[in-house]
C-alpha cells in the first residue's frame, strides 16, 4: 500500500476519534477510559560538528532546525496516565521521516481545578522512510529507533480542550547511503539526530 | 517539595540543551593503490602448480565441463572440482603472476601473466603444466583499478605494477547527505575485468564460459584477448600452439568483450562497440553506442544489450545504472531506457532474467521481459553478500545454476525461482581487511 494512503487512515482515524468525544465527556472515573489526543507542531533545534574534511582538525559547527509535526492518540487508562500511539512527521535536511509508535502522558500533578497542568510524555517508536525522496545514490537505507520523552504544560479545564507547550529529547536513527565516488567500494552514512524538541498543539 | 521536584525535572532539559548535537558517522572503504615493481624473469618463473588453497582475493570466473576456474588477483587460478555444484572440491592452485583473465579450449587453459599469454594442458588435473608461451604480447593493464606497465624497449625488463590495500575510514558529517571532502589519493577504481561466453562459437571445439566482466573470449578458432586500447587475435586453430595473429585498434578504455552470434560487443569507457565478426581474423566496427564516461560490462539477449555503467576514477563520470538498449539495427543501436543502481558491475541475463552485481552492495534479480518496466520488476535482492560477477548456467541437471564471484566468496545458486535463490553451496574468502 502507498505510504500516504497509510498516514491518510491514521489521520482519519485520529478525526473520526474526535468525533466521537461527546460520547466519552462523562466524569472521569477509574472505570472509563476516555480518548485523548495531543497534537503538536514545532521545531526539532541541534547541532551538528563535523571536519572540514575526512582527517582534518578543522571543525564546523552548524545550527540545526527541522519542523514536527505529531499526533498522539490514546486512552486514559488512569486519572493521571493516558497511554496509545504516536504518528509523526520530521523534515530532517536530506531525510522525511514518520516516525510511528507507543507513547504516554503521565500528569504529574494530581488532577484538579487548575488551569495548568504539568505532564512528562515519553514516546518511542520507529522513524519509517515511505515518504522520504532523496538525491540519486543518497538514498535512506533504514529508519531507525525514535526516542522522545519530555515534559510539557496544559493549559485548560480539565476534560475540555486544552493548549499545550512541551519540550523534549527527541532521538532518532537512521542509515543512508552516499554516492561512491573514486576509489569507493563502500560508502555509507549512519545518522543519529539528537535534538531538542519545541512544540505547541492542542489537547483533549 | 513538590516544586523542588519540578525543578529537578528541568534538569535533564539543560542537559538536552547542550547535547543536542547529530552524530552522522559515514563508513567509507576504498582501495589505495602503491607502486612496486617486478622484473620479468621473476613473473616467468612464478608459474607453477600448487596444492589446492583458499580464496583470498578473488576475480573473474570461468567454467567449463562442470570445472570452475576462479581467478585469484594477480596471483593465478583455483581449479575447483564443480560437477556437484552443492559440494565443490578444491582440485588445485595454479600460481600465474599477473593473472587476471583465462579461457579454456579442449583440454588447454588460456591465462594472461602480465604482459605474457601462457597456455596450459590441463588434461589430466594432476598434472597440469605449460605448453607454450607468446612473449610480450600485452603491455598495460588494470588489477582491481591498479595499472601495470610493461615496454620491451624502454623500461629494462621492469613491470611496473600498483599494489592495490583496502582502507577503511570513519568521518563524521553535516548529515546532510553533502559529502566530506574525502582526502586525496591517487589510481584508478574497477575490478579486474571479466568476459563472456563463447556457447555460439562454431566449429565444434568445446570451449569453457567466462562472465560478463572476461576480456578473453573464444570464437571459432581465434582467441580474443582485449586490453586497454586494442584487441589482441590469436589463432588456437591447434589449441596447444597459440599463433599471435593480429591487432585490431578500438580506441582508449576497452574492458569486456561478449560475443554474441557472429557478433562482438565490447564494454569500452566511452560504450558499447560492436563489431562484426562474420570473418572471425577480422573483425569490423559496426557501430557505436556511446554514453558518458564510465566502467561498463555488456551482456546480450536476442535483440536487447544489457549494459551496467559504474563510476570511479579509472571508469570516470558519476553515472550508476543500468542502461537496456535495442540493438535490432546493428548500425543504429537505440537506448530503450536507463534504470539507477548503485554500484553495478557484471551482469548475467538468462531471458527473462538478468542478475545484476552490486559490488559490496549484493545482488539483484529482474525480469526483464518488459524493457520498459525493469524497475518495477525487482524478483530478489541479496545485501548481505558482495557481488562482482555472475554467470547463468541455465539448465544444469535438473535446477538452474547461477555461479556468482564477490570479494566475500564464490556463491552458487538455485534459481528455478528467480525471485528466491537457493544457496547451493559457498567457498568463502578468508580475508581480514574487508570483513
Amino acid at each position: 500500500m502507498k505510504p500516504h494512503y497509510i498516514l491518510c487512515w491514521l489521520l482519519l482515524l485520529s478525526s473520526l476519534a474526535k468525533a466521537q468525544l461527546p460520547a466519552a465527556e462523562s466524569p472521569l472515573t477509574e472505570r472509563t477510559y476516555p480518548f485523548v489526543n495531543y497534537t503538536e507542531l514545532g521545531g526539532l533545534f541541534g547541532r551538528v560538528v563535523y571536519p572540514t574534511f575526512a582527517g582534518s582538525p578543522n571543525e564546523v559547527v552548524e545550527n540545526k532546525l527541522s519542523l514536527t509535526l505529531q499526533t498522539f492518540n490514546g486512552v486514559q487508562v488512569r486519572p493521571r496516565l493516558a497511554v496509545g500511539g504516536v504518528v509523526g512527521i520530521d523534515w530532517y535536511a536530506g531525510a522525511l521521516l514518520m516516525p510511528v509508535g507507543a507513547g504516554v502522558r503521565y500528569d504529574l500533578a494530581r488532577p484538579n481545578q487548575k488551569n495548568v497542568n504539568v505532564f512528562a510524555s515519553a514516546d518511542v517508536g520507529y522513524g519509517l522512510t515511505w515518504l522520504n525522496k532523496s538525491s540519486t545514490g543518497n538514498d535512506l537505507t533504514r529508519g531507525g529507533l525514535m526516542l522522545n520523552p519530555g515534559i510539557g504544560l496544559r493549559f485548560g479545564k480539565p476534560n475540555k480542550g486544552a493548549f499545550v507547550m512541551s519540550v523534549s529529547y527527541k532521538r532518532q536513527n537512521a542509515e543512508a547511503a552516499k554516492p561512491l565516488q573514486g576509489n569507493d567500494i563502500r560508502r555509507d552514512e549512519s545518522r543519529v539526530y539528537n535534538r531538542l524538541a519545541v512544540r505547541l498543539g492542542m489537547s483533549f | 517539595m513538590k516544586r523542588l521536584l519540578y525543578l529537578l525535572l528541568l534538569g535533564p532539559l539543560v542537559w538536552i540543551d547542550t547535547a543536542c548535537t547529530d552524530t552522522c558517522t559515514e563508513t567509507r572503504v576504498f582501495r589505495q593503490y602503491t607502486p612496486v615493481s617486478l622484473t620479468t624473469n621473476q613473473v616467468r618463473m612464478g608459474l607453477n602448480v600448487a596444492n589446492a588453497r583458499g580464496l583470498v582475493n578473488p576475480g573473474k570466473i570461468y567454467t567449463k565441463d562442470g570445472y570452475l576456474f576462479i581467478n585469484e588477483l594477480k596471483m593465478g587460478i583455483h581449479v575447483i572440482d564443480n560437477r556437484d555444484p552443492a559440494n565443490p572440491k578444491p582440485v588445485a592452485f595454479i600460481n600465474i603472476p599477473g593473472n587476471g583473465d583465462m579461457a579454456v579450449r579442449g583440454n588447454f587453459l588460456y591465462a594472461d601473466s602480465y604482459m605474457d599469454l601462457v597456455t596450459l594442458d590441463i588434461s589430466n588435473l594432476a598434472d597440469i603444466h605449460e605448453v607454450a608461451r607468446s612473449q610480450n604480447v600485452f603491455t598495460q593493464g588494470q588489477f582491481d583499478g591498479g595499472w601495470w606497465y610493461y615496454s620491451q624497449t624502454s623500461t629494462n625488463d621492469l613491470i611496473q605494477d600498483q599494489r592495490v590495500d583496502y582502507i577503511k575510514q570513519t568521518v563524521q558529517t553535516n548529515c546532510e547527505a553533502t559529502p566530506a571532502t574525502p582526502v586525496s589519493w591517487w589510481g584508478g577504481v574497477q575490478f579486474a575485468n571479466a568476459a563472456f561466453d563463447s556457447k555460439t562459437s562454431p566449429g565444434g571445439t568445446t570451449n569453457g564460459t567466462g562472465g560478463s566482466m572476461a576480456r578473453f573470449t573464444l570464437y571459432d578458432k581465434y582467441l580474443y584477448a582485449v586490453s586497454m586500447s586494442e584487441m589482441k587475435l590469436f589463432n588456437v586453430q591447434q589449441p596447444s600452439k597459440p599463433a599471435f595473429s593480429s591487432t585490431v585498434n578500438m580506441g582508449w578504455g576497452i574492458e569486456t568483450i561478449f560475443p554474441y552470434k557472429d557478433k562482438l560487443f565490447i564494454g569500452s569507457q566511452t560504450g558499447m562497440l560492436i563489431y562484426d565478426n562474420v570473418d572471425p581474423a577480422n573483425p569490423k566496427r559496426l557501430s557505436v553506442f556511446q554514453h558518458a564516461r564510465v566502467c561498463d560490462p555488456v551482456v546480450v539477449n536476442d535483440n536487447t544489450a544489457y549494459v551496467t555503467l559504474r563510476s570511479g576514477n579509472a571508469c570516470g563520470g558519476f553515472t550508476n545504472q543500468l542502461d537496456v538498449i535495442d540493438i535490432t539495427n546493428l548500425t543504429n543501436p537505440t537506448l530503450l531506457k536507463s534504470y539507477p543502481m548503485r554500484n553495478p558491475y557484471g551482469l548475467g541475463v538468462d531471458f527473462p532474467n538478468l542478475f545484476i552485481c552490486e559490488g559490496a552492495y549484493g545482488l539483484k534479480s529482474f525480469n526483464v521481459s518488459d524493457p520498459m518496466q525493469v524497475d518495477k520488476n525487482l524478483q530478489q535482492y541479496l545485501d548481505d553478500l558482495q557481488a562482482y560477477d555472475v554467470i547463468p548456467m541455465g539448465g544444469v541437471s535438473g535446477q538452474k545454476l547461477l555461479l556468482m564471484i564477490g570479494k566475500d566468496g564464490f556463491y552458487q545458486f538455485d534459481y528455478s525461482n528467480p525471485s528466491r535463490l537457493r544457496l547451493l553451496s559457498k567457498i568463502p574468502v578468508s580475508r581480514p581487511d574487508l570483513t
